[in-house]
């Protein structure tokens, strides 16, 4: 393991409080944030450094959990524990809030926009996932809530290319959502990890997914299309992290993983390009043990320069790696 | 166990009707003893308590239990209120009942009623192979073979509530322009959307929901009001059971506006679900095949020939389709036979327009299942809502479907069972509100005698905001 997670930058994103998200636009110009002090963050480059561009400060009520951009980079979805979702429409620097989804019952977890653009997803504390979708108008209007896991629902994802959707909860699995006639369903439920998952990436293709746990293991699952759709976890990765894994990204540029730990490290694992593809094998390329002072929440890779990731801690902090890859 | 409420009330979280709360209020009778006494009190290994006495007597303590009655009535409980519902309004309590009735002298006897749904009986006939009707007097016979005395279905007392939806949708119609929430007119049928409003959107939804009682409720006044006095009993002295095709239904009989305060008795004393009669039969061994048919109770039952009839609009009532054909013949003097339903996001959402000259002049809409009833709130708060009219349910294609329904058998879909349902509902022949003439003679004889502030509590209902309360201890983690 010679390759390297070097500190481009660090700095302060929500003051004495924790950061609980960084998102990289499509674009990769500008990085939104939130956090535990109800602010949403917007950062730019200003020449080597990051600037806060603007605060959107009175969306919420309480802690924003997560903050998502739409995939035309106009728009930003924010979700907080005050169950409701923003809507913020990007206008010159600034930004203005749309509208406001309710219907939750209780805090909200995650927002995430689907491929398309028109369709997006929030799930939350009340076991529930809903899918909106948005009109020409810009009026957003709910598609369905799914009731599929039996505890608190932590994180919602898209699939890359296909309408499919993902999540994973305290009930220790994971959910597949598919359309069937006029109504969503689940068509597969990933059971392995012995405690909470808390996120999922898909891999570049679609084919694969990786699932980050409370059991401190990362699993790899792949796809099988027969008769039925069926997930099957073809590798676990255990014994590298020390506590809790909290997020985990699937690079779509480079294809290395990178995750988030309760341990206050960052890891980034690559895939041996060797190894049979049922049995994929994947080894620790780069750890920095103490990426903050504190639990790190989120890792995000810029998805426009390769190995550029963006982390954020519970200290409030973001930071920007570079991940060199020494067999270049 | 998985939550039998319908999607709607499951997130809206029943505790917040029946809240528990730290410490049961409700006083238990005991037997005290007179004397200076101090008592030890030990836990056996088995849990079972035994007062241990100073003079070294042992004596075991009974357990406090209340009534499901005192339970509800009260402020709080401690037990979740999911289960005490369930576990109370099921067919043991009825078994129970027909058994002390058995064994009681004839004074302390109750007389008991059973009022079963279109939807269940459809449910029954679709397992045992038979017509709704067939299905209907063989469960008349086993119900009194158990010692029911009397067997209605709510068909009939639906006819009260499709009318009365009727005439309170013309005037809110009227003072439309005085009344900004007199429309849209949003139906009250379904106790898992009446909790949901009540609860989640509190007073800014109620005045919009129409006041009329539900099919159930109806009957629970005709039973315990009309004919209770007309048999010379007390409210107390008959024992009312509703036979429905979901669990919430269980909740609406347990509200507080339909018990009777000077009576001391509830006008539904217990609901039971299709799927709880089969167990019944199952408990009892009896093949509903196999039971020689009985003649139906004619009384309260929307029949003619011996054979029950239905009402037009699907199988939740027919409330949209009998307000929309009421109001375009009432007002604007159109004749309509058959209604085009025009289905919009999802097949739970259809509407239906009335044009004249080219310009619509009723707009009418049913919403089935969550998303749906989200969706219409959400428009409706935003002031976007086009309709004048909404029925709504809170099960996915509505009440044919309930919760409470019989499970399909291993050989068959989901959406097999439900279409087969649909068609031996829809089998029965369709009656008109307006033409029942026992309905209209009752309105006479019963109703007018009463005075207009009787018959309103009679056939109408009001509805109360829910406060969320944040008390931690209540919080389910």
């Amino acid at each position: 393991m010679k390759d390297a997670l070097v500190l481009v930058e660090r700095f302060t994103a929500h003051p004495d409080s924790r950061c609980w998200h960084v998102a990289w636009n499509p674009t990769a110009t500008l990085m939104a944030s939130c956090g535990g002090d109800r602010a949403i963050r917007i950062w730019g480059k200003e020449g080597d450094s990051w600037k806060c561009l603007s605060v959107l400060q009175d969306g919420h009520q309480r802690t924003v959990r997560r903050v998502a951009w739409s995939p035309c980079g106009t728009y930003l979805a924010s979700a907080s524990f005050d169950a409701t979702t923003c809507i913020w429409k990007k206008k010159n620097d600034d930004f203005e809030c749309l509208t406001t989804l309710e219907g939750h019952e209780n805090e909200v977890k995650c927002v995430t926009w689907a491929p398309s653009g028109n369709l997006l997803a929030t799930c939350s504390r009340d076991k529930s996932v809903w899918v909106w979708e948005v009109d020409e108008e810009d009026e957003y209007e709910c598609v369905t809530v799914i009731n599929s896991h039996t505890q608190d629902v932590k994180l919602v994802v898209w699939h890359p290319t296909l309408e499919l959707l993902a999540s994973a909860s305290y009930d220790n699995n994971i959910c597949v959502y598919k359309e069937e006639d006029d109504d969503w369903e689940c068509k597969a439920t990933l059971e392995g990890h012995t405690s909470t998952v808390w996120s999922l990436t898909f891999d570049p293709s679609g084919q694969r997914m990786a699932s980050c746990s409370d059991d401190r293991t990362v699993k790899i699952w792949k796809r099988f299309d027969g008769a039925y759709m069926t997930w099957k976890c073809v590798c676990t990765l255990s014994g590298f992290h020390e506590r809790s894994v909290y997020d985990i990204a699937w690079c779509r540029l480079t294809g290395a993983l990178v995750t988030a730990c309760g341990d206050d490290g960052v890891r980034v694992f690559k895939e041996d390009s060797t190894a049979d593809p049922e049995q994929p094998v994947f080894s620790l390329a780069a750890h920095v043990s103490k990426a903050h002072s504190q639990d790190v929440n989120c890792v995000a890779w810029n998805p426009k320069e390769a190995g550029v990731l963006a982390t954020c801690s519970d200290n409030g902090e973001i930071a920007i790696w570079k991940y060199q890859d020494d067999h270049e | 166990m998985a939550s039998h409420f319908s999607g709607v009330l499951k997130l809206t979280d029943l505790d917040d009707f029946i809240t528990p709360s730290q410490e049961c209020v409700k006083p238990v009778k005991l037997e005290k003893k007179q004397g200076e006494s101090v008592a030890k009190i030990q836990i056996e290994d088995d849990g079972s308590y035994f007062q241990i006495n100073q003079d070294g007597g042992k004596q075991k303590l009974e357990k406090a239990k209340i009534t499901l009655n005192d339970c509800l009535a009260c402020s709080g409980c401690i037990t979740s209120a999911e289960s005490v519902l369930i576990a109370q309004q099921s067919q043991e309590e009825i078994f129970k009942v027909l058994r002390n009735n058995k064994l009681a002298s004839a004074t302390d006897q109750v007389v008991v009623v059973v009022s079963v749904s279109p939807q269940s009986r459809a449910s029954l006939a679709a397992r045992f192979g038979m017509s709704s009707s067939e299905t209907g007097r063989r469960l008349t016979s086993f119900l009194k073979g158990l010692g029911v005395h009397h067997v209605f279905d709510t068909g009939f007392s639906r006819t009260f509530s499709l009318l009365e939806s009727q005439q309170e949708f013309l005037e809110r119609f009227q003072r439309k322009e005085q009344d900004k929430s007199a429309l849209p007119m949003l139906t009250s049928a379904c106790p898992g959307w009446i909790c949901y409003a009540e609860k989640t959107h509190g007073e800014f939804i109620l005045p919009y929901i129409s006041t009329t009682r539900s099919p159930q409720q109806m009957m629970g006044s005709l039973v315990k009001d009309y004919f209770a006095e007309a048999q010379g009993l007390s409210p107390r002295q008959i024992f009312h059971v509703a036979v429905m095709p979901c669990y919430d239904k269980k909740l609406e009989a347990s509200r507080p506006d339909f018990y009777l305060e000077e009576a001391e008795s509830r006008e539904v004393d217990l609901v039971i679900t299709s799927g709880e009669v089969l167990s019944m039969l199952e408990q009892e061994k009896v093949i509903l095949n196999e039971v020689k048919a009985a003649p139906l109770d004619e009384l309260f039952s929307n029949v003619n020939g011996g054979e029950l009839l239905s009402h037009a609009g699907g199988g939740s009532g027919g409330y949209l389709h009998h307000v929309f054909t009421h109001t375009a013949k009432q007002l604007f003097g159109e004749e309509v036979k058959e209604l085009t339903y025009k289905t919009l996001k999802n097949k739970d959402f259809q509407e239906v327009t009335l044009e004249k000259d080219g310009v619509v002049v009723l707009r009418f809409a049913s919403t089935y299942g969550f998303r749906n009833i989200q969706n219409l709130v959400q428009k409706l708060k935003r002031g976007k809502s086009p309709y004048h009219f909404v029925e709504v349910m809170a099960c996915p294609s509505g009440c044919l479907n309930g919760g409470g329904q019989l499970k399909p058998l291993p050989d068959q879909t989901s959406k097999d069972l439900l279409q087969q349902v649909e068609r031996l509902y829809k089998a029965e022949t369709a009656s008109l509100p307006e033409d029942d003439t026992r309905v209209s003679d009752l309105y006479h004889s019963w109703l007018h005698n009463v005075g207009a502030e009787r018959a309103r509590q009679l056939l109408r209902t009001q509805y109360h905001g829910v406060e969320k309360i944040s008390n931690g201890l209540i919080i389910k983690w």
